[in-house]
């Protein structure tokens, strides 16, 4: 425990002498860009990056999801509503002199629709937790005494009307 | 001892990706459900809220919903 404590110590006087931090981009690309041209937006964001100095930790590839509330972009001088985008992320170790430039570089680029940078930790910060699904009810719907029917009306043996008009006679007559 | 959604989970960072979790903390308006009704402790209260607005302006997460 006091080495991990230390390691950490000695992680952050490193971080703070070298200047590097990590570093995170999550970025929207319109819908209009085909896949070809995702691999190029991506491409350049990235070379843009290392030609900066920094070092790649994760990615998640920009994926079309719709999005919870359309945005507004020009697009060759007309107003158009966008309700869903290619999003996509990158966590990276730069200077922290950098990041205004690859801010700067991200706002620049007609494909980007939105994105954003922060600071975040190098380990994995996703939460590996289920998504809670939905309490499991008990169906009320379902019919089950169906077979029970089928098994009682196998059981029963056939009467013939003459043996039902005698027992009828019987009861009547008692 | 009273817990909350991230104590039970173990789950010590809170990322503005993970929408499905940031959906436990916003009411059927998309607004912020306040720390009394979170449970949470105030540092993870902030993380989440920083993880909500992030999400917001990503569009992964809305303003507000009818």
């Amino acid at each position: 425990m006091v080495d991990v404590e230390a390691e950490t110590v000695n992680e952050e006087a490193a971080v703070i002498e070298s200047g590097a931090r990590i570093y995170e981009i999550g970025y929207l690309i319109t819908p209009t860009v085909k896949e070809d041209g995702l691999e190029k937006a991506v491409g350049a964001i990235r070379s843009e990056i290392e030609k900066l100095g920094g070092n790649f930790i994760a990615e998640g590839a920009p994926s079309l999801t719709k999005l919870a509330y359309s945005i507004t972009a020009r697009e060759e001088g007309k107003k158009i509503e966008i309700d869903r985008a290619h999003f996509g992320w990158l966590k990276f170790e730069v200077q922290n002199s950098a990041v205004d430039i690859i801010e700067k570089l991200l706002k620049q680029d007609a494909n980007i629709l939105r994105s954003i940078i922060f600071q975040t930790v190098r380990e994995d910060t996703r939460a590996k937790m289920k998504a809670p699904t939905l309490r499991e009810v008990r169906r009320t719907d379902t019919i089950k005494s169906m077979p029970r029917r089928a098994v009682e009306a196998a059981d029963q043996v056939p009467v013939s009307e003459e043996d039902l008009e005698k027992a009828l006679k019987d009861i009547t007559t008692e | 001892m009273s817990t909350n959604i991230l104590t039970q989970n173990d789950i010590r960072h809170v990322d503005y990706k993970d929408i499905d979790l940031l959906k436990q903390f916003i009411n059927p308006h998309g607004r912020i459900i306040s720390r009394t009704r979170t449970r949470l402790t105030a540092r993870q209260q902030r993380a989440v809220e920083a993880a909500i607005k992030r999400a917001r302006l990503m569009g992964l997460l809305p303003y507000i919903q009818k």
